[in-house]
């Protein structure tokens, strides 16, 4: 900078920044907030302050990416980012690109402490894990009712496998209190399964969050609670990359909460299409054994004709032919004197007809109610009902004379 | 019957079927059995609505089962 020129604002800002970049650049800030405001545009506002002094921040839209943690004033925050003047305003600005919970590495780094003790302690070993079960018909969940993942685990459940019972053991899922209820209703669901009905399988599960979210989840009492719990256990916390001490305890890990409950049921088409097949060994089976059946008999009977004495098989063979040549013959002649018959019957129930007469012109008369055609008119008084058949339909009359000629 | 117990006797059926010294009127029968529990189990799929329960533990120690809906 040049002491003996005379600058104008726009030129002292542009210097003052470009300074500020190269001299101190990108770097790592801890502070609380303060003056949280998010602006129309989607950029953040805020300033970072500790006991003594503050410096105004701003985190572009699209910048915080890389940090899924929720901004509110009063948090303690370790943020990345660079110096820079606004030069517009004049204005000193931080701009963060990451911005963390200041107390993570810590959180970290007793997160990695508890994995390795509880590692040596052989909670992990897959010598304890459980097998789950085939077909589970009782599965307990241990999560929060209002949250997304049982939701997701529901809605799985119902398209696949629906024929099971589904209990819901609450608990908050995040928070301070978050550890010590998951810890209780897995107890709870422990005591339920052992008193009243025999759960199958139990997951415990939330939805997607930050790392701060879940801490709950890598509480050291939880992994003891899984790690003793009677009933199998299969966990699904968080998203795929998001791995807790409570999924290495876990029996089985799910890396969601969807896909923890394909891995719970069957799916009752595939059971469908395996039931199809099962059928069809069955009747496979059937059928080769029956077709067993058979040829051993066939092969008893060849035994049982070869064991008779040869030449009893021959006058065996022989009568039989003759037995076989009388009987053809026989039954030819039967079949002729039965087609003669047949033949004679029909023409003698043909002439015996009844309608033949009506044919020619002729018609029958019964006394109404009568099933006998009358012969003599003297079976008749005046007034009487009588009823003519002729060949097409009949006729009802009443006698009005009888004469007997 | 529970459907995996189902499931679990026609899988034991399919195996006494692979007996070879087996009866004929016994396997008959077997796979008569056997059809009836396929087809059951189809019917048990095809008509099934899941349960839901909320599970809490009142003050006295008591399980209290409450309906829990999703919507």
């Amino acid at each position: 900078m040049s002491k003996q020129s005379i600058y104008t604002v726009s030129r002292l800002n542009k210097e003052a920044r470009r300074i500020l970049e190269s001299q101190i650049g990108s770097l790592w800030l801890k502070g609380e907030i303060s003056n949280l405001a998010l602006a129309p545009s989607g950029h953040t506002y805020f300033t970072i302050k500790d006991a003594a002094s503050e410096i105004a921040a701003v985190q572009f839209k699209g910048g915080s990416k890389l940090s899924s943690l929720r901004l509110d004033n009063g948090k303690q925050i370790l943020a990345y980012g660079r110096l820079t003047i606004y030069e517009p305003r004049g204005r000193y600005q931080f701009i963060a690109a990451l911005i963390q919970p200041a107390g993570l590495g810590a959180l970290q780094l007793a997160f990695q402490q508890l994995k390795e003790r509880l590692n040596k302690e052989g909670l992990f070993d897959k010598g304890h894990k459980k097998p789950l079960p085939h077909y589970p018909q009782r599965i307990g969940i241990v999560t929060s009712p209002s949250g997304a993942a049982i939701r997701d685990i529901l809605s799985v459940f119902s398209r696949r496998w629906p024929t099971i019972q589904v209990y819901i053991f609450p608990a908050l899922v995040q928070g301070e209190a978050a550890a010590h209820e998951l810890v209780s209703s897995i107890a709870l669901a422990e005591r339920f399964s052992h008193d009243k009905t025999p759960l199958d399988l139990l997951i415990i599960s939330r939805g997607g969050g930050s790392l701060e979210d879940l801490a709950a989840f890598n509480d050291e009492q939880l992994a003891r609670a899984i790690f003793t719990c009677s009933i199998p256990i299969m966990s699904a916390i968080g998203h795929e990359i998001d791995f807790t001490i409570a999924d290495f305890v876990a029996d089985l890990r799910a890396p969601t909460p969807s896909v923890a409950a394909e891995l719970a049921v069957p799916d009752h088409t595939e059971v469908a299409s395996t039931l199809t097949t099962v059928v069809d060994t069955l009747g496979k089976r059937i059928t080769s054994l029956i077709e067993q059946k058979e040829r051993r008999l066939q092969t008893e009977l060849k035994e049982y004709i070869f064991r008779l004495p040869s030449r009893q098989v021959e006058t065996l063979g022989q009568q039989l032919d003759t037995l076989l040549s009388k009987l053809l013959r026989l039954a030819k002649e039967s079949w002729k004197k039965q087609k003669q018959r047949q033949e004679g019957l029909t023409a003698l129930l043909r002439l015996s007809d009844p309608r033949l007469p009506l044919r020619r012109g002729y018609s029958l008369t019964f006394l109404s109610g009568s099933a006998a055609p009358l012969r003599d008119s003297a079976c008749l008084t005046q007034g009487q009902q009588i009823e003519t058949r002729l060949l097409k339909g009949k006729i009802l009359s009443q006698v009005e004379e009888v004469t007997d000629t | 019957m529970k459907i995996n117990e189902v499931l679990t006797k026609l899988e034991g059926i399919t195996k006494q079927l692979e007996k070879d010294d087996l009866p004929l009127e016994e396997a008959l029968l077997l796979f008569e059995q056997g059809i009836a529990l396929a087809t059951k189990i189809k019917t048990d799929l095809d008509q099934a609505k899941l349960q839901i329960n909320k599970v809490i533990e009142s003050t006295e120690g008591v399980f209290v089962l409450e309906k829990f809906d999703l919507s």
